[in-house]
């Protein structure tokens, strides 16, 4: 029953939300949108049982990423968009709500078609209390089986690094 | 327990909004914010079905799906200034030097 209530508050706000950053015309507004979102998001993870991934998304994401965001935002100082939303030619309006109602389909059919009746809880609160805790476990296995994906993901940190000053830069073109 | 049905519901209707932010919006800032609610989305299945599943592979799978997110998002923020640089707008709609 706790478990419902947190859901569909969670719901409703991470909806909210989304609607917010892809409807808004303000990007400072549509930025903290998503900062909300994201945390509703992090307390889902908690709901569900992924402790980690509850923390770990709290400080990548609504920490480093929507920094990161908001402060592009602020150094281009983006006005609000110079169009109006509905301002479009209707066979624009015609194709995105084409596509989405066409992934709509195949999303209904995976879940309620292809993977149906698989939602049972296999990984319940008391077994991963039992293995010692979801940190641990994954802590574990992210030393053992995934230990290469792990020190690729770092090479590929460091690539992103240098390939955002080297874009980033500010070159004399007058020299060369 | 909420069937993880719910949970890949929720989901998709992100990721559709997700979706229909990159098609639609026109300020390159935002299409990247959209794109985080795509992978956002994902990262929810991920877990959501790693319960079900009974193992926590899923939820590694997000800690790199995290990092990717990470990396796209200084890249691709390294490429508005970039181009704002350049053209003076962040807006795809003026954006039109590869138009014949």
């Amino acid at each position: 029953m706790g478990e419902w209530i947190a859901f569909g508050a969670l719901a409703g706000t991470i909806i909210m939300c989304a609607l917010f950053v892809v409807l808004g015309r303000n990007p400072v507004g549509c930025a903290i949108a998503l900062v909300i979102k994201l945390f509703a998001l992090a307390g889902m993870y908690g709901v569900i049982g992924a402790d980690f991934l509850a923390a770990i998304q709290v400080i990548i994401y609504a920490g480093a990423i929507m920094v990161l965001f908001t402060f592009v935002i602020m150094l281009l100082n983006v006005p609000p968009d110079s169009r109006s939303r509905w301002d479009r030619p209707p066979v624009e309006f015609l194709m995105v709500g084409l596509s989405v109602l066409a992934l709509f389909g195949v999303g209904i059919y995976l879940i309620f078609g292809a993977f149906a009746g698989e939602g049972v809880e296999v990984l319940t609160r008391s077994l991963v209390t039992e293995q010692g805790g979801n940190t641990l476990m994954i802590g574990r296995l992210l030393f053992s089986k995934y230990v290469w994906p792990f020190e690729l993901a770092s090479i590929l940190i460091l690539m992103a690094i240098i390939a955002s000053i080297v874009i980033a830069k500010k070159y004399n073109t007058e020299e060369s | 327990m909420v069937p993880a049905e719910y949970y890949f519901l929720l989901a998709m209707v992100v990721f559709l909004l997700g979706v229909a932010g990159v098609l639609y919006r026109q300020n390159l800032i935002m299409i990247l914010m959209s794109i985080e609610l795509m992978l956002n989305a994902v990262n929810l299945v991920f877990v959501a079905a790693s319960r079900t599943v009974g193992n926590v592979d899923g939820q590694i799978m997000v800690f790199f799906v995290m990092t990717v997110a990470a990396c796209e998002a200084a890249v691709g923020l390294a490429m508005v200034i970039a181009l704002y640089r350049r053209y003076g707008t962040v807006e795809t709609n003026f954006l039109r030097a590869l138009r014949g």
